[in-house]
């Protein structure tokens, strides 16, 4: 196999991965929720692109749109049913993590129940044609994965950085406490932070599905690489989600070149094991940074 | 209540003195009417808040006492417990011994198990074998979720690979088994060797990482396991999953014999896990464990406590024992399904203990009892049982703050709240006790008293008038109106602590005004440095005085 080919094929896989992780950093350090319902909402976003693709048009903007708008819609789902009510109970972060995963058990189960088994198929949304740089052929989906979700996070990096909500945002990440003391919502950034992070999710669950099928239970796959590789990065940190993003793509290329591709998951928890013993908060989470929790 | 609301009916009083000439001046005085003090008693007494049925005390059955057999109770062979916690103490009004049970949570583990026990011979016989088949299935999986407990409750490692520990003993003994013809019985004995080096592996991230970072890694880990057993050439079968190997049901038995064995067979595998459970739990290092709970580990390890140390122990244990149930989950279905890995498994799991309350054994047999009745007995719901398994996992998460074991302390420290509530909302402020002081004094005619006297100063503040000053400004001493009288003997009531007298200074005719010191030794302190002329100035001095004391009070 051609390295150039494997390791255009960790960055496509990183991309995507990278949106849930940077996903489920932002909701663990500013709201405190460690949400493993990114599963659910990521086939749930991949059905809602499917049915918008059936039924409106399978134009590459109204695809990606749904399938972004239903992971928002998804996200938005998750703040109502556990963040609100649980964010200021007891023992709140053990309950809020069952509670998002009652929710992706619930979830899965309705999808599976509602459009049975079968897989379902997105169309080929960035077109068939393809391009070669330096003998590596570069495809046109893997083109616009990685352009779709460098401009999505972009757009969430800048958002977070300029505007007002995404100013409360990070004020909730670095003290929720002194930020509802200024007169921040905590719901309201609740309701955002749940929104555009399940945007993301629906981003991703649309880009890889150009590679796999939808299924009720697609989800599951994504978020355990997502949780991994924020964990790798340390949570709360975009930065450190990329980097470990690049990283495990990198080790995932690098294995399925030299060992096999039986041995990648072996590899990749072998390096994020690695870092988290020499760094327990990630690579960018340094100690006093973190989430207190 | 003030001197001044109420308004005074004023009359003249004629000392009945007056008719035998007695001596005095005030034959006829002005004064005012007083209000029979009963009716201040009533008013004060009668209750005008509404009384609510929470905040009654909780019902203790009181034991007669051991009596004569007091030195022969029946211990646990061979150690020095008893059978139950009890404690012995006097009935506070009728001076009884009586005994009341402190714990009763064996009596009601021994209903439970007996109840398991006895189950196959009550089953309708048209869902038998569903049952059996579910009840073993819920034996196996309380094992692994008391097991876990022990991880998740006693070290306070959030682990979420305890099936994966079982998955990998069970995929190890099944190989074995197979390929090598490893007999049923050593397969649960290699998987506890099995379980020592994966709980090995997985306990050296978790000294490093804590709470819920380790729980995600561990969710890798699973994963990690999943796709590696679905992969790869030794475990991979179209079966999905590796069935075959040795087991200790019989084939040639009929089929309800082998559902009742197997039943059985998981029932002791879950008595054992129990077993393990409490002396882990509740010796050493379960002590060890309760004094450095999350968040308070510094203070544990300032004292000596090396809590590491005893972590690592608990999940190691819980390692082996967990790899031990997957040997005898190879050994009673003859192999092992990749379903092990699943995330779904994983989520149900999670929804056995949490439904049934995490850190408690009760709570994760119970919580197996609720999730696998939904799971395996109502199979033909299809997906809609896990919807419910997941409503109702939302439900406890939403509204129990640990579980159905933890309603008990969630609705005491309710019920403790509403009661502070609706007393604090029917007390009248003033010289009465604090209600958490009234319940804590011991003697309760001082705060009888305290109450009495604030009523009675409330009712004497409104006699206080010009008329009555006057009255006793002509007359210190002898008869007087009812109004001043009903004064005047509340002030010689007082305590000595305090209490006003007159001093005559040496031989000169100088009166002042001193206060008792109340101790014994201790010479009165002068009050103040008004000299009175006369014996009746003086008397009138101490009077206004305490007029005054009184309208402040």
């Amino acid at each position: 196999m051609d390295i150039g080919f494997i390791f255009i094929n960790a960055i496509v896989v990183a991309c995507i991965y990278g949106l849930i992780a940077i996903a489920v950093s932002i909701t663990w350090s500013s709201l405190g929720l460690l949400n493993l319902g990114y599963g659910f909402i990521f086939s749930f976003a991949g059905y809602g692109a499917y049915l918008m693709s059936r039924m409106l048009s399978d134009n590459t903007v109204v695809v990606l749109l749904a399938g972004v708008l239903t992971g928002a819609l998804g996200g938005i789902i998750i703040c109502l049913l556990v963040f609100i009510p649980l964010h200021d109970k007891p023992n709140y972060t053990l309950r809020g993590m069952v509670g998002t995963l009652a929710i992706s058990l619930m979830g899965s189960q309705a999808l599976l129940w509602w459009f049975g088994p079968k897989n379902k198929a997105l169309p080929e949304i960035f077109g068939y044609w393809k391009i070669s740089i330096g003998g590596t052929v570069l495809t046109s989906d893997k083109i616009g994965i990685v352009v779709c979700s460098i401009i999505m996070l972009i757009f969430v990096v800048r958002w977070m950085k300029s505007s007002r909500r995404g100013l409360e945002i990070r004020a909730m990440m670095m003290n929720p406490h002194a930020a509802s003391i200024v007169g921040i919502g905590i719901r309201r950034t609740g309701f955002y932070v749940m929104a555009i992070t399940g945007a993301l999710a629906g981003l991703s669950s649309v880009l890889l599905s150009q590679t796999y099928y939808i299924s009720p239970f697609s989800g599951i796959t994504p978020l355990i690489k997502g949780v991994s590789i924020a964990l790798c990065g340390g949570l709360g940190s975009v930065q450190g989600a990329v980097i470990a993003a690049i990283i495990l793509g990198i080790t995932e290329a690098l294995t399925s070149r030299l060992l096999g591709g039986q041995y990648v998951l072996i590899t990749q928890f072998l390096v994020i094991i690695t870092i988290l013993i020499i760094k327990p908060r990630g690579i960018a989470g340094i100690l006093d940074k973190a989430r207190e929790q | 209540m003030s001197a001044g609301d109420i308004k005074k009916e004023h009359y003249t009083w004629k000392s009945p003195l007056a008719v035998w000439g007695a001596k005095g001046r005030n034959y006829e005085v002005p004064t005012i009417r007083v209000e029979d003090p009963r009716s201040i008693w009533d008013k004060n007494t009668s209750y005008k808040v509404p009384l609510n049925k929470v905040g009654r005390l909780k019902y203790i059955h009181k034991w007669a006492n051991h009596g004569s057999r007091l030195w022969q109770r029946r211990r646990w062979w061979p150690t020095r417990r008893t059978l139950l916690l009890m404690r012995g103490q006097y009935n506070r009004k009728t001076l009884k011994a009586q005994k009341i049970i402190v714990d009763k949570r064996p009596i009601y583990w021994v209903i439970a198990l007996l109840a398991l026990a006895a189950a196959p011979l009550y089953l309708p016989s048209s869902l038998q074998n569903t049952l059996l088949t579910a009840g073993a299935i819920f034996g196996i999986f309380a094992a692994i979720n008391v097991c876990w407990t022990l991880i998740i409750g006693t070290a306070s490692i959030f682990s979420l690979a305890s099936y994966a520990v079982v998955g990998v003993a069970a995929f190890c003994t099944s190989w074995l088994s197979i390929n090598l013809g490893f007999p049923w019985w050593t397969l649960p004995i290699i998987g506890m060797a099995v379980g020592f080096i994966f709980g090995g592996i997985i306990a050296l991230p978790a000294m490093r990482l804590d709470g819920f970072y380790y729980a995600l890694l561990t969710l890798g880990l699973n994963e990690l396991c999943r796709v590696y057993v679905v992969t790869s050439k030794e475990f991979g079968s179209a079966s999905g999953g590796l069935y075959g190997a040795s087991t200790y049901i019989n084939s040639d038995w009929p089929p309800l014999t082998q559902s009742i064995v197997s039943y059985y067979g998981a029932f002791a595998l879950l008595l054992a896990s129990l077993f393990l459970f409490r002396f882990v739990d509740g010796k050493q290092l379960g002590r060890i464990l309760k004094m450095a709970p999350e968040k308070r580990e510094a203070f544990a390890e300032a004292i000596g406590v090396n809590y590491k140390k005893a972590r690592v122990t608990v999940f190691l244990i819980s390692s082996v024992a967990l790899g031990f149930i997957g040997g005898f989950y190879t050994a009673q279905y003859r192999g092992v399904a990749y379903a092990i890995f699943s995330f779904d498994t994983i989520l149900l799991g999670l929804a056995m203990l949490t439904i049934g309350g995490i850190g408690r054994a009760e709570g994760a047999v119970a919580g197996t009892l609720i999730v696998v009745f939904l799971n395996n007995v109502l199979i033909s719901l299809g997906p809609i049982r896990h919807i419910m398994i997941g409503i109702l996992m939302l439900l406890v998460v939403l509204f129990l703050n640990n579980g159905i074991f933890g309603m008990k302390k969630q609705f005491w420290a309710w019920r403790d709240k509403k009661k502070g509530e609706w007393r604090s909302s029917r007390t009248e402020k003033g010289g009465e006790a604090l209600p958490e002081e009234a319940t804590e004094t011991d003697d309760k005619d001082f705060l009888y008293h305290r109450r009495f006297d604030m009523m009675q100063r409330d009712y004497l503040k409104t006699l206080v008038c010009d008329e009555v000053v006057e009255e006793h400004k002509n007359k210190p001493l002898g008869q007087h109106s009812e109004a001043l009288e009903r004064l005047l003997l509340y002030f010689r009531r007082v305590p000595q602590i305090d209490k006003y007298a007159i001093k005559r200074d040496g031989q000169s005719k100088i009166f002042k005004i001193v206060a008792f010191s109340g101790i014994r030794g201790t010479s009165p302190r002068l009050v103040e440095d008004k000299e009175y002329e006369t014996m009746e100035d003086a008397y009138h001095g101490v009077f206004l005085r305490r007029i005054y004391d009184l309208l402040e009070s």
